[in-house]
Order: C-alpha cells, then structure tokens, then sequence
C-alpha cells in the first residue's frame, strides 16, 4: 500500500514537473469538441484518436509556426445543449481554431455560436444546408449529402454504362429525398427511372418490389434504404427470385450490420462511403498508423478528425499567424490537399470534398472500386 | 405463364406472412378468453423467443456498463429451440405473476396499461443485454429453398405453413379431447362457475399465459430467420396480428386463424396490385370494413357474451 502511494505521488510529481514547461512554452491550442460522454461515447473515442494522431504527426515534424501545439478536449455529452456550452467554452478560452461535431444537428446548433465568435470551426455533419447558412466559419470535412445521388448517377451511368434505373427507397425523409435527388441527377443522362418504388420501414416483404424490377426489366438499382433489417430482406428476396440487377446503394447496403444479415445476398453490391481504407495511399497509411497505434480499424469517425488537424496546421502555418480572418481565407485556399477522406478543394461555402468511394461488397469484405470527385450535376 | 408465376408467389407470401400473423393472434386469443384482457405484450414474445435463440445459438455480448456479463453456449438448432422454449415457459410463468395476477381483481384497464408496460419493459431489457444492431438466425434446414415453376418457395416459409397446420390441430385436440383443454374452456367462460365446479382458475390462468408466451416465442423462432432478430420485430408483427383477432371475431380461435391469414394475402395483393408503401393501409382498411359492416368478426357471435 504504501509502496503503491509512493509510485503515485512520485508519478503525479514527475506529471507535474513535466507538463508546466509544456504549459509555460508557448503553445498553439486547438479546441476540440467532442462526444466524450453519453450515447456516442464509441465514436468520440474515436474522433480524439484521430485528431491525437494528427496532432502528433504535426508536432514531430516542428509544430504550427514552429510552436508545438496542444488539443482542448471539451465534452459535448452527446448532445445540442452541450455542444453549444463546450463551444462557447473553448471559444472563451481564445482558442485560434476549433474542431467541432460529425453530428449535423449538432453542428446545426452551434452555427450561431461559430458565427458570434469568429474562429474557423471544423465540422463532420453532411447536411448540405450546414455550409449555406450564409455563416463564414464553417468547414466540413466530409463530402455533403448532395453528392451521394450525383455520385450514384454518375457511377452506374458513366462507369457501369447502365441506361434502365430502378430506384428503391424507403419513405421516410432521407430515402425520400435521397430517391428526389437521384432522380434529378439522372435527368442529367437524359434518363427517366423506369421504376421509383417506395416501401415503409420495417416491410416484411419485398416481394412485390422485387417482381415489379423484373417486370420492369431495370439492369441497375439505386437504393435509398434506411434500415438494416430492409436491406437483408430485399437483398435476399431479389437473389431467390433469381435477380442478378446490378445494385448500388446508399451507404445503408454496406454497413457491417446490413453486410452480417444478408450475408451472400449482398456480394457483389455497390455502395458509396467517404473514408475506405484502400482508397488511396493516403487512406491506406492512415489505416495502418491507426491500427499500430490504437489496435482498432481506422473508421470515419476518426479519419474526418485527422484531416481537420491536418487543414488546420496546414492554413495557420500559410497565414502565418492565428488571425482568424487570415486563418479562414487558408482554409478557403485549400485545394489540392490530399486527405485520408480524399483530396481536398474548398469551395465558397466552406465544402471541402466533392464525391464519394464507390465500394464493392466481394464476399463479404468492403473493396474499394473507386473516387469520384466532381459528379456531372 | 409469368403472370400465374408471379401471383402464385404472391399468394405463397402472404400465406406464409399471414401464418405468422395467426401464430401470434393465437396467443392474443387464448389470453383474451381466459382472463378477458388483451396483452399487448404478446408481440414482445416473439421478439423474445429470436432472442432465445439467438443465446443458445451465437451468445450475447454482454453489456460491461451495466456489469452484464457475456453468455456464449453454442448448441445444436433444435437442442436450441427446447431450451427457448422452456426459456419462454418461465416468461410466461413469470409474467402471469409479475403482469397479471397482482392486479387480476381489478378492472380491464389497469390490466391492459400492465401488459403495456411490460412490453416496454421487455424491449428496453432486451436492448441492454444485447445491443441495438439486429441480428441474423439461421434457418431451420440448412437449403434456402426451392424453385418450382418459377415460384421460389422459402424453406423457412414452408416450415411456418406446415407448424401453423400442427398448432392448429394440436390446439383443437387440446381443447376438445383432454380434459385439461376443457377446464381451461370453463374457466375462460365463467370463471366463478369454474371455481364453484372445482376448477383451479389460478392455475389454468397460469397455464393460459406460459402457452401463450411458448406459441408467441415459437412464432418468433420460425419467423427470425426471414425478418431477423431485432428490439421492434414483434412490435410489426403483433399490430397485424391484433386486427386479424378483430377480423376473425374478438376471442375466437379459428377466426384468429383465418383473420391472419386474410391480413396476410390481402396485404401481399395490395402491394402488387395497388401500392408497397400503402400495403399496411389495405390491411387496416379490411379491419375498418369488418368493424363497420360485421363488428363481431367473421366467427364472432353476435350475442354479448358479458352485455
């Protein structure tokens, strides 16, 4: 016992001695708002890896503006009202720039916060409206959602050179937006669907869906599914009805879950993801520093978080200081930067991927097949 | 040739989707007619029995936060399906005491809020032994199926025709031709005569609900291989079932049969026919036609029992 308090007073000294010069020297500290606690504990997890990767990577090679720099972690509690209070809390710390949420809702709700403050603020959410709110500090980090339809489109259209679109969606707000937007991206071919076929979450049977592709004849479908459930029915009712349609997804078809419950039914499936390991050389060091580093698959709860770090360091060290202002027109210059995510090339509105990897699901394992960047609008 | 094909499917769907309906109905009827109450946790049963299986086939997890333990045993399917079903024995037993019987002089209602509870209960119990992800079960015969004359004819569908036949035989058999059967007809028909004639009302309650929570848990088992073993699998499940009581004639067993299989084919027809998204719509619109036009259901008599 007393041995043991002794190695943990000697210990918290030595922490000590050691981390007031790190706080004396003068340091860069980047906020990080994160999901620490609550019911996304799993992913924050994740997100700090990232950014702790990065941020290690950053300080080996000499740090930002030759100052090593330093994270804030600040718990969001997996909520709106706690992002904004970590926020507000980082920003009140004088922080020159911020990683904030992958959630949209959440992002949604700091928007104002972001504005009021005036610091570059990094974001993961993929709802398109995030960066058209008319607020000039924020940058996601991932493609939006308004390239998955166009990314689908061009994919099957351009690459697989299939005319006859089937789309199946689910009713709800994102599958009928998604089959809205998939619609109008094949409009661009000169293509009408030769069928649209909604089902509500939760079907026990796709039966009729599946007869109505055959009779339609479609040599491809575009799927908007929400449920992992739905995804291993249809995925398992259209192969025993004997259809062979080539399939590309949203990114529902190629979820372990989904890919665990349909099992064959689901080989030789497409669907879009923004971080796959094998996506580019880039992506594949990542994958392998991650995994030496932390034992665990690189996912993209971690990968958008590194990348950030990464742009971050990249305009502070261009703009040559932490003005805000200069800070947020690097970031606005950023083009060409190749990402774990992809290759970076901001637009106006603070969007800093255009497109998406297309997956293959070959017998179970996620292949990659290829980037698309830019779709045909 | 296609066109018969494709009806032929259809119809083979809907039988089999409407077999599962009946199962569950089933166990709403028996339980209306002994105790008079509707359990709306009968649903959750299925959704229990998957998750049996799923424990004596691949295990749980096991949630560390709230210091549950993981279970891993891996036992032969039909070893599996026993130990499910005395798995659902001791829910049903336990539910008749935790659910029921502490509140079985009291009126319907509080009854009913009980059985709403419960399923609440069950539900948010199961999601913290297993997580949230859904999971897949194997079938019961190691072929997916066969195809006869371009009608694909799932094997996991066939074996839910065939045990929805047994469970009716079986369950007419009981009731008629044992004496047990008969008791548990007294009980469920007067209770208090039942009692004055010798008849342990307690016990054939008890009986009641482990029979129920076994047909429920058996539907669930034959059903997760198709729809796989999630939290809200019965939920789905026991809405349709709920209607095809109403259609058959509210506590009629033969009409909870035919009323599930009714739902099952008209819903597979409508969503060919007419509309998928509006499938669940045409199901409710026979139940409001019934309501409307035959308010005691096609087996039901229209003499009140209890006026």
């Amino acid at each position: 016992m007393r041995r043991l308090f002794l190695g943990c007073l000697a210990t918290s000294i030595a922490a000590a001695v050691l981390s007031v010069p790190a706080l004396a020297a003068d340091t860069i500290k980047i906020g990080l708002v994160n999901e620490t606690t609550g019911p996304n504990a799993e992913a924050g997890v994740y997100t700090v890896n990232g950014a702790r990767l990065a941020l290690e990577e950053i300080n080996k090679a000499g740090g930002i503006l030759g100052k090593q720099v330093e994270l804030l972690l600040e718990d969001n509690q997996s909520t709106n009202p706690g992002t904004v209070l970590a926020y507000s809390k980082l920003a009140g710390e004088g922080v020159p720039a911020v990683i904030g949420p992958i959630r949209s809702t959440q992002t949604q709700a700091i928007s104002p916060s972001v504005a009021k403050a005036g610091i570059p603020t990094m974001f993961g959410g993929t709802d398109p409206s995030l960066t058209h709110t008319g607020n000039p500090w924020l940058f996601r980090c991932r493609p939006n959602d308004s390239f998955s339809s166009l990314v689908i489109a061009d994919f099957g259209v351009n690459t697989l050179k299939l005319k006859k679109w089937a789309i199946v969606h689910s009713t709800d707000a994102f599958g009928t937006g998604g089959m809205n937007a998939l619609v109008q991206a094949l409009k661009a071919y000169d293509i009408t669907p030769v069928l649209v076929q909604g089902y509500t979450n939760n079907s026990q049977d796709f039966t009729p869906i599946v007869l109505a592709i055959k009779k339609a004849g479609a040599d491809v479908i575009g799927s908007y599914m929400t449920n992992s459930p739905d995804v291993g029915i249809f995925a398992k009712q259209l192969r025993q009805l004997g259809l062979t349609t080539t399939w590309i997804g949203s990114p529902s078809v190629i979820t372990e879950t989904a890919r665990n419950l349909a099992g064959p039914g689901l080989y030789g499936v497409y669907g879009i993801a923004d971080f796959t390991p094998g996506a580019s050389p880039e992506a594949k060091a990542y994958a392998d520093k991650y995994k030496a580093k932390y034992n665990l698959e690189a996912d993209v709860y971690s990968s958008w978080a590194y990348d950030a770090m990464n742009i971050l360091a990249r305009a502070i060290n261009q703009a040559k200081g932490t003005n805000p202002e200069a800070i947020r027109k690097a970031i606005l210059a950023t083009c060409g930067y190749k990402g774990v995510e992809g290759a970076y090339c901001f637009d106006e509105n603070g969007d800093g991927l255009s497109g998406y990897n297309i997956v293959r699901n070959d017998n179970g394992q996620i292949a990659f097949i290829k980037h698309i960047n830019n779709p045909k609008k | 040739m296609e066109a018969l094909a494709n009806n032929l499917q259809v119809l083979f769907q809907g039988l089999a989707l409407g077999s599962i309906y009946a199962l569950v109905a089933l166990g709403f009827v028996l339980i209306i007619r002994a105790t008079n109450v509707v359990n709306f946790a009968q649903g959750d049963f299925a959704m229990l029995g998957g998750y049996a299986m799923i424990l004596f086939t691949v295990g749980m997890p096991g949630n560390p936060e709230l210091h549950i333990p993981g279970f891993a045993v891996h036992v032969p399917y039909g070893v599996a399906i026993l130990l499910a079903a005395v798995v659902m024995a001791i829910i049903g037993l336990a539910f008749n005491y935790g659910v029921y019987y502490p509140l079985r002089n009291r009126s319907f209602l509080p009854v009913l809020i009980s059985t709403l509870g419960a399923s609440i209960f069950l539900q948010n119990t199961v999601l913290a032994l297993f997580n949230p992800q859904p999971r897949p079960l194997d079938k019961l015969f190691n072929i997916d199926g066969v195809t006869i004359g371009g009608v694909f004819l799932d094997s996991q569908y066939l074996v839910i025709l065939v045990f929805t036949i047994l469970a009716v035989a079986f369950q007419y058999f009981f009731f008629e031709h044992t004496l047990i059967g008969k008791k548990l007809q007294a009980t469920s028909q007067d209770k208090d005569m039942a009692r004055l004639l010798g008849i342990p009302v307690t016990l054939m309650i008890i009986i009641t609900f482990v029979y129920s929570a076994v047909l429920g848990g058996l539907a669930g088992m034959l059903v997760a291989p198709i729809l796989f073993v999630s939290i809200g699998m019965g939920s789905t499940i026991a809405l349709k079932a709920f209607a095809a009581t109403i259609i058959g004639g509210f506590g009629d067993v033969a009409g909870a049969i035919v009323g599930g299989i009714i739902i099952g084919v008209i819903e597979s027809f409508a969503a060919y026919y007419i509309s998928v998204p509006y499938k669940d719509a045409y199901a409710f619109l026979a139940l409001f036609l019934v309501l409307l036009f035959r308010p005691q259901g096609i087996f039901g008599e229209k003499v009140s029992e209890k006026a």
